[in-house]
């Protein structure tokens, strides 16, 4: 998009290590999260949350709580629309045909209880402590039935069935929409073939702020929803057409500051049983739920089990890829569809293979409902494609940078959306810088090379690519306005979710860019769906490159016009003038110059007949986008006799294309490689195979990391403009997750020749798995802990107490 | 429940206030429900996470352990009190300028944990900063840009920008 009117050289806002304009009022306390609002005569709603993991209410009485003074609403089963829905907002965006295969599984609250934690009544009281005695009123009598905790134990015969419409606990299946080719020949035909069996854990978002909504119904029958979603427009629709029969139209969503989202907010929270308590109240109503709730309750990663096999020839090239992969949907189908599907389109997309098949099973057992979490489906993925690439290019003796350049996809070949082709990869250069700067020539010394000691150093690598938008599989459409004020100032209106990862500076970076205005004074508008124009979203990193698309429209359009009055107004020709930093001025002598502020202001005062208020809308819509690039490289330290790794140096390469602003794009990635080494070491929701019971339930005892924590990381930003992207940008939002576990992985392998089949990658997994490949391996007589590879056993333990 | 209430004065970024309180009432819930100072935030409720950081006579505490009669009288800083005026705080502004906020849901703690640091010790290393803010979890930035922001702000304090 580098065009004559923006020349990189001259660049005033784009490329700049900006701050942002929503961050001083987060500084300084002022800005508002959901719990921060109080409405007037407002009530706070609590929820009545199952203590079994199945079980069918046979009798509920509410008439205690009811009665309690300060309550005003309780509601069960009973009372709310029979109207099934998906958790997940964001499938709202797909296509009708595939929207279908999303299954309608839930109600706003239900007469079975299908985890612990399910919702069956809610109450809505003038303060929290009376709304809490309220729900110690209701008087429940359950019918426990048998559950089942495993994905596998539940596809087996006479498994109890979670749902009554789903008899066999197969929630869906899909088929890889790439597959081509006779696997099992191409296998047969390879000269090595691996295969590669794991799974990955259920990371929590952990967002620091806990899930909030209010509710407001008017006396017109308009709802208006306060609430952390990063699909306001989606949310929307889902709220007015599935949850209750009202219409879009009579759905106003504001979105409040958001305190963290990794993909939590993709889905509905709490807003439905706001919008009933408020509707049965009469009054507005915030439901608030407290972390070890949301721990226990309706969104973490999916958990999938996976197993990968690579075919390749002898001189190292890929000939076959095939995946399968069984997630663990819990007790509602959210987002396990897609989550599937999407990590089939990164897992496979990554690599060339004339051959490849992958197909996914989604499973309903009485575990937590899964969502999806940062990186969806990649990182899941990831982690056992990049130790069976590993694997092959062992096999053929080959350098692992090597193997990968060797078999990566490149500009004009298929992206991970196949049937479009890359219009830009810098995944070498990534590769290549990312291995510089981790020393990957001395400290890789080959394979097989045995180390000696008790702390044992090795280094490993990944590749990953990843979306920078769902054009092909989700609906593509983001709006952006433009609208001058008097004093050359403008408000951009645009719908993404500002969740901290900076979008809105982004966005107003390329306003600024594309106006020929001053960053200052760019104003944004956004977060109400009665004032934005429609946006799907901020999902698979996409708000840089498809709503900046949208801003740069608006913005190129908006700068059209304000060169068409000001040559008039100056006696030249428009093509005679350029604009930056809030002036117009003449190409030919740029002394000669005009405000964009009194272009504007003459345009709305215009006492002739030609009064025009400056603006314009932008629009981006797609069924193509580019997706990105990185390397990852991972430096690590084995102590044999505990078992413990120690994550030495991190180093990420990303192709972003063109860093809007390099700040909140290293920012990015520096926290998305943090949630990596917890996803890698120490973050599981452990779950009690005999009761379903979450029991790492809290911040001590589900570990995040902290400052100390932290090893070095470097991030390279790689700038290969794509032509498609706003002033070349590609994403970046999720990425910086994915290759940091694999990279551990096999940097584990370098070390200590050992391979971990399921994350968290926690000392008693690693000496076990030193175990079982003898005594010559160890210093010394070992160890406490025989916990088999990838065994449930290990999840009965809380592994980082 | 009723006769156990009492009235109780608290000394707030400076102000005194008399609040209605009852003996269960934590002190994040007066400043929050009673003062109506949301920028103190509830993330946890179990001391684990930071994101309710207050000083109380100087000294970081969780707001949401602290039973609120027994921070009657004492000097209470909040996120509020932080800044002058409309200018930002040295601390403040190097957590804008430095990229060291971005949901901001943990920033006050953040801060109101700084700032106990530097008014301690004006010079910390890099590896003095990390401990002392080793109870406030952050979620988004893997805390590179945050311990980089502290560095800048004792720097600009020391410049002479700090009150």
């Amino acid at each position: 998009m580098t065009t004559d009117a923006f020349s990189e050289d001259a660049f005033s806002s784009v490329g700049r290590r900006l701050g942002r304009p929503d961050v001083a009022a987060k500084a300084t306390g002022a800005a508002l999260y959901g719990a921060d609002i109080t409405l007037p005569g407002m009530l706070i709603g609590r929820i009545l949350m199952s203590p079994h993991a199945h079980a069918r209410v046979a009798k509920i009485d509410v008439s205690k709580a009811k009665a309690l003074p300060g309550v005003a609403a309780v509601i069960t089963y009973d009372d709310v629309p029979k109207r099934g829905f998906t958790r997940s907002v964001m499938a709202e965006g797909l296509p009708s045909f595939a929207y279908e295969g999303e299954n309608q599984d839930q109600f706003i609250l239900s007469d079975k209880a299908r985890y612990i934690g399910d919702w069956m009544a809610a109450v809505a009281a003038v303060d929290v402590y009376t709304a809490e005695r309220a729900l110690d009123l209701i008087e429940v009598e359950y019918e426990v039935l048998p559950a089942v905790f495993d994905p596998e134990e539940a596809l087996e015969d006479g498994a109890p069935a979670v749902h009554d419409g789903w008899k066999d606990n197969v929630a869906g299946i899909i088929d890889h929409p790439f597959n081509r080719g006779d696997i099992e020949a191409a296998l047969a035909a390879s000269a090595h073939v691996v295969e590669f069996s794991g799974r990955n854990s259920r990371q929590k978002q952990a967002h620091m702020e806990p899930d909030v909504a209010i509710a407001s119904w008017d006396s017109q029958g308009r709802l208006t929803v306060w609430s952390p979603c990063q699909n306001a427009h989606l949310a929307k629709k889902a709220m007015g057409r599935r949850v209750f029969d009202i219409g879009e139209g009579n759905v106003r969503w504001i979105t409040p500051a958001v305190g963290g989202g990794f993909g939590a907010r993709l889905s509905f929270g709490v807003e439905p049983v706001a919008a009933m308590l408020a509707k049965v109240a009469g009054k507005p109503v915030k439901v608030v739920v407290t972390r070890e709730e949301d721990f226990n309750g309706w969104n973490s990663r999916t958990e999938q089990r996976q197993t990968i096999r690579i075919g390749v020839t002898e001189d190292g090239t890929i000939n076959a890829i095939e995946q399968n992969v069984l997630s663990d949907a819990g007790a509602y189908f959210s987002h396990s569809g897609t989550i599937s599907a999407v990590n089939m389109q990164s897992t496979l997309g990554v690599f060339r293979s004339p051959v490849v098949r992958g197909k996914a099973t989604m499973v309903y057992t009485n575990n937590p409902t899964s969502s999806g979490m940062r990186g969806y489906g990649n990182p899941e993925g990831s982690f056992i494609l990049q130790q069976a690439v590993d694997m092959a290019a062992e096999k053929c003796g080959m350098n692992p940078v090597e193997f990968r350049l060797k078999n990566a996809k490149g500009v004009g070949e298929p992206s991970m959306w196949e049937p479009q082709n890359l219009t830009s990869c810098a995944l070498p250069a990534c590769v290549e810088q990312g291995a510089e700067a981790i020393g990957w020539k001395d400290k890789w010394q080959g394979w097989g090379v045995e180390k000696q000691g008790r702390y044992r150093r090795g280094v490993g690598m990944s590749i990953m690519t990843h979306a920078s938008g769902a054009g092909g599989f989700l609906l593509e459409h983001s709006t952006a306005v433009i609208k001058l004020n008097e004093d050359g100032s403008a408000q951009l209106s645009v719908s993404p979710c500002e969740m901290g990862q900076g979008i809105l500076g982004t966005l107003s970076q390329i306003a600024a860019e594309a106006t020929g205005l001053r960053y200052e004074n760019i104003r944004v508008v956004t977060g109400d769906t009665d004032v934005t124009l429609f946006d799907i979203g901020t999902h698979a990193s996409r708000s840089t490159y498809a709503i900046g698309n949208a801003v740069l429209d608006a913005g190129k359009k908006v700068r059209a016009a304000i060169l068409h009055r000001a040559a008039r107004r100056m006696d030249l020709f428009p093509e005679e003038l350029g604009v930056r930093d809030g002036m117009v001025y003449a190409k030919a002598d740029p002394g000669i110059t005009i405000s964009v502020a009194d272009i504007s202001r003459e345009a709305i005062y215009d006492y002739g007949t030609d009064a025009e208020h400056i603006m314009a809308t932008g629009k981006h819509q797609c069924v193509m986008h580019c997706p990105n690039f990185q390397a990852g490289f991972a430096e690590i330290e084995v102590d044999v006799e505990t078992g413990v790794i120690k994550v030495l140096r991190l180093v990420i390469a990303h192709d972003i294309g063109r860093a809007i602003n390099p700040l909140t794009v290293e920012g990015c990635l520096e926290g998305g490689a943090a949630q990596g080494l917890g996803y890698a070491l120490t973050e599981d929701l452990v779950i009690d195979r005999q009761t379903g019971k979450v029991v790492s339930d809290s911040f001590a005892t589900y570990k995040i990391l902290s400052s100390l924590d932290m090893p070095e990381v470097e991030i390279i930003l790689v700038e290969e403009p794509d032509p498609t992207g706003p002033f070349g940008a590609k994403g970046v939002g999720e990425t910086g997750i994915t290759n940091v576990a694999p990279s551990i992985a096999n940097a584990l392998y370098d070390a200590v020749g050992i391979r971990v089949h399921s994350l968290p990658m926690t000392p008693e997994k690693v000496l076990g798995a030193l175990e079982a490949t003898g005594p010559s391996t160890r210093p010394g007589p070992s160890a406490r802990l025989s916990v088999a590879i990838g065994e449930v056993q290990a999840r009965k333990a809380v592994p980082y107490s | 429940m009723a006769s156990s209430k009492e009235i109780a004065a608290f000394l707030v970024n400076g102000n005194e206030y008399e609040v209605i309180i009852e003996p269960h009432l934590l002190l994040i819930d007066v400043l929050r429900d009673k003062l109506g100072l949301t920028g103190t935030k509830y993330a946890c409720g179990a001391g684990d996470c930071g994101a309710c950081t207050v000083l109380i006579d100087g000294r970081p505490s969780f707001s949401c352990l602290t039973l609120a009669v027994t921070a009657k009288g004492k000097s209470i800083l909040t996120i509020e009190g932080v800044a002058e005026g409309n200018e930002l705080d040295p601390i403040q502004q190097a957590f804008v300028d430095q990229g060291a906020v971005q949901c901001g849901f943990c920033t006050p703690g953040m801060i109101l944990s700084t700032k106990a640091l530097l008014d301690e010790n004006p010079e910390p290393t890099r590896d003095e900063i990390k401990t002392a803010l080793a109870g406030n979890l952050c979620r988004c930035t893997g805390y590179v840009k945050i311990v980089d922001a502290v560095e800048a702000a004792a720097a600009a304090m020391r410049d002479g920008g700090g009150r």
